[in-house]
């Protein structure tokens, strides 16, 4: 009935608590925006076994890459990503112009300095998926105007 | 046609959000004072009404009507209360007082991280959806002759 609603609560609260627990120590944001990632990606990972557990193998990195950006994002933020691009040398950028967690928020410049926590737990996410499929990157996310948002995957080769 | 003012309370009797679009006469009394009375009448009216009725109670205090405004009620099950002044010849709003609380309060208050529900409504988005909902309701008249 409220399905989505309780992932967008939990998910709100789970910032708040993270940034009220790490308010003591030194560099607390950057704490708490590296543990919402740490508990994102783990949760990417058990999220992809899910998800591909009836797939066929991808045939490259372009097409892992499609796949995260329809079936993935469909299943967790109930939409696709609007926008792919790629320079071919193992940077991807996904940009949607209505991501899930900010469309409440604001739609354009207000409330700007608080975007970046609620975008940490959807970077780890993207990084789990991608890491248990066996590509190793680097996730990190910009805001310009709420509540379009543009993550950018960084492929590491070893 | 037209809608003079509106104003959202919480439970406890702070305003957390005031508009007014046709608004012509002021009260007087600082804003801060206004909010209290409007608070603290609709408060006994709604009790006073509560007791004195002599059937069962259904709804409750909806509106009061005088010769020059009309003003109506609703009251959400959180206790949020949704008070707006209107002109008499507009019928019973309660509906559209609900949708404000479902569709644009719960979306755009309750939804955000950002608004605390026991502050003052700062966000911009809520602002903009009200009143983009209210100019398009059919007793709104943005001039009145």
């Amino acid at each position: 009935m409220a399905d989505e609603v309780l992932f967008d609560f939990l998910h709100m609260e789970l910032v708040s608590y993270i940034h009220q627990s790490c308010s003591k120590e030194e560099n607390s944001k950057d704490i708490s925006i590296s543990r919402l990632e740490s508990i994102g990606f783990r949760v990417g990972q058990s999220l992809i076994e899910r998800f591909t557990k009836d797939s066929a193998r991808f045939k490259d990195e372009l097409d892992t890459m499609k796949f995260i950006c329809k079936e993935f994002w469909n299943a967790i933020y109930k939409k696709q990503v609007d926008n792919l691009r790629t320079n071919h040398q193992g940077v991807y950028v996904l940009q949607d112009n209505r991501f899930k967690f900010l469309t409440q928020i604001s739609n354009g410049k207000q409330y700007m300095e608080s975007a970046p926590k609620y975008l940490a737990f959807p970077c780890g996410l993207l990084r789990g998926a991608l890491s248990n499929l066996g590509v190793n990157c680097i996730v990190t996310a910009e805001v310009s105007a709420m509540p379009a948002c543009k993550f950018q995957i960084q492929i590491q080769r070893a | 046609m037209t809608i003079y003012n509106f104003y959202v309370f919480d439970r406890n009797g702070t305003c957390l959000y005031y508009v007014d679009w046709n608004r012509r006469k002021q009260s007087g009394m600082s804003a801060d004072e206004e909010y209290k009375l409007m608070y603290g009448m609709i408060f006994s009216i709604k009790s006073f009404v509560n007791r004195i009725s002599p059937t069962d109670v259904k709804d409750g205090f909806m509106s009061f009507k005088t010769s020059q405004y009309k003003l109506h009620f609703f009251e959400s099950l959180s206790g949020l209360k949704f008070i707006m002044n209107t002109d008499l010849n507009v019928g019973n709003i309660r509906d559209n007082l609900k949708q404000i609380y479902s569709t644009i309060y719960v979306e755009y208050v309750v939804k955000n991280p950002n608004c605390e529900l026991d502050k003052q409504i700062t966000s911009d988005l809520f602002r903009t959806k009200l009143d983009d909902y209210i100019k398009g309701l059919p007793f709104f008249a943005a001039k009145v002759s």
